[in-house]
């Protein structure tokens, strides 16, 4: 079976791609565009795209448990600046996070 | 590329309706015939399809079926679109089950 | 269609505290009667042609009625007093729930400690998942609109209907399942328990707790 290798790990920031597929896909729209940080690698998986189609022989893509800031997600957000969301986000829909600007 | 009808987290919504329902055996009727399907042996229905199903087959729907329906129409749009079966036949075997849920003739007096 | 403009369309304002109660969909009698007939319709059409046998259906219906909150109260009250055995748990979920003769039938189950810093909550904004395999089949408002839409926008709205108002300097982590993991909570040991053993601190923990919209009074 193929496999992809995790290109991120703990503590890097990723941005959440918008790919535009349709059809069945399991990255929400909140986190779209968004800028979190990677939690974990949560292990390979089958990708629920194919396998929506009835594709169950991989190939299998790296998992992430990525977070992200309420006060990222919701710009509103009126509570503590350090409370989070929680999510799975699969390799393909993650960008590297471009640097910060310099102060 | 829209935003599927199910992909609901941030939307606006009223209160949570904090109630608890029994989980009837039809309900879980449904739910073991999705998991027979989708097992080791037989790999017929993941359960990405199976949601595939629900989030294609119509924001009418979605909103009028309850949980377990939208799953058993879900699965049945699979099972006919791989051919397994045919909407006619699907009605058909419908037609046989509801004869035998026929409600019961009054009693006489 | 843009993110942004799509969301406009759907989104009528952000005043919460005005906005219709979306109804939880339910059948009514008639719908549960057709339901039955409906899947009794697909299982003969399965079994006709060899893809199924009724006994296995029955056995799968034994086997999906069986969990319930009692398997993840075990798991709970083992950690508490088990350090060891705590660490497994948070460690590796599935392989801990497993030292315990109980099966994850899902991908992974990743359990999450509540402390005095952080409470955790878990939710499925996209559809309901949800660790069946230890809690049983989520509670109707779990699969509700409400609840999926607003818990990872507005937790502690959220967790304030549900009786839970949390200090401002405790930090809120929402766990969405949306693709192979499933949540458990761990939640803090109550106080004044010291003296229980396993078994009475089991029967202490609820269902609530172990999806992180309660928190266990003091004994």
């Amino acid at each position: 079976m193929r496999a992809m290798r995790p290109r991120f790990d703990a503590g890097d920031k990723v941005r959440v791609l918008d790919l535009g597929k349709p059809g069945h896909v399991r990255t929400p729209f909140y986190v779209r565009h968004h800028v979190g940080t990677v939690l974990h690698r949560a292990g390979m998986f089958l990708n629920p795209e194919d396998l929506a189609i009835g594709r169950v022989c991989g190939p299998v893509v790296p998992l992430y448990r990525v977070g992200f800031a309420m006060t990222e997600l919701w710009p509103d957000y009126d509570g503590p600046a350090d409370d989070m969301v929680a999510i799975e986000i699969y390799d393909h829909w993650l960008a590297a996070a471009e640097p910060p600007p310099a102060p | 590329m829209t935003r599927g009808y199910h992909d609901i987290g941030g939307a606006s919504a009223g209160e949570i309706p904090i109630v608890e329902l029994p989980w009837l055996q039809w309900e879980k009727q449904v739910e073991a015939i999705r998991n027979v399907l989708g097992d080791g042996t037989r790999r017929m229905m993941s359960l990405d399809e199976l949601r595939r199903g629900f989030e294609s087959f119509g924001e009418e729907k979605y909103r009028s079926y309850s949980f377990y329906r939208r799953r058993l129409e879900a699965m049945l749009d699979i099972l006919i679109e791989k051919g397994v079966f045919t909407r006619e036949e699907y009605e058909a075997a419908v037609a046989e089950a509801r004869a035998q849920w026929e409600p019961a003739p009054e009693c006489a007096p | 269609m843009t993110h942004d403009g799509h969301e406009h369309d759907h989104d009528h304002g952000h005043d919460h505290g005005h906005e219709p109660h979306e109804p939880l969909v339910v059948e009514d009698e008639a719908g549960n009667i057709e339901g039955q007939i409906r899947v009794a319709a697909l299982q003969a059409l399965l079994v006709a042609r060899n893809l199924v046998a009724p006994q296995e259906v029955r056995r799968e219906i034994e086997r999906i009625e069986a969990p319930g909150v009692h398997l993840g109260a075990k798991i709970v009250a083992r950690a508490w007093t088990d350090a060891a055995y705590k660490a497994r748990l948070l460690d590796n979920g599935k392989s801990a729930a497993a030292e315990l003769g109980i099966g994850v039938g899902e991908a992974q189950l990743i359990v999450v400690e509540n402390d005095e810093a952080t409470h955790n909550l878990v939710c499925c904004t996209l559809c309901s998942c949800y660790p069946r395999s230890i809690l049983g089949q989520p509670p109707a408002w779990y699969i509700s609109k409400a609840y999926r839409a607003r818990v990872v926008r507005e937790p502690r709205a959220v967790l304030k209907e549900f009786g839970l108002e949390l200090p401002v300097a405790m930090r809120v982590v929402v766990h969405d399942s949306n693709a192979d993991m499933r949540y458990l909570v761990l939640p803090q040991r109550p106080e004044g328990t010291q003296a229980m053993d396993e078994a009475a601190l089991a029967e202490l923990v609820t269902r609530d707790c172990m999806i992180g919209v309660a928190v266990l009074p003091a004994a």
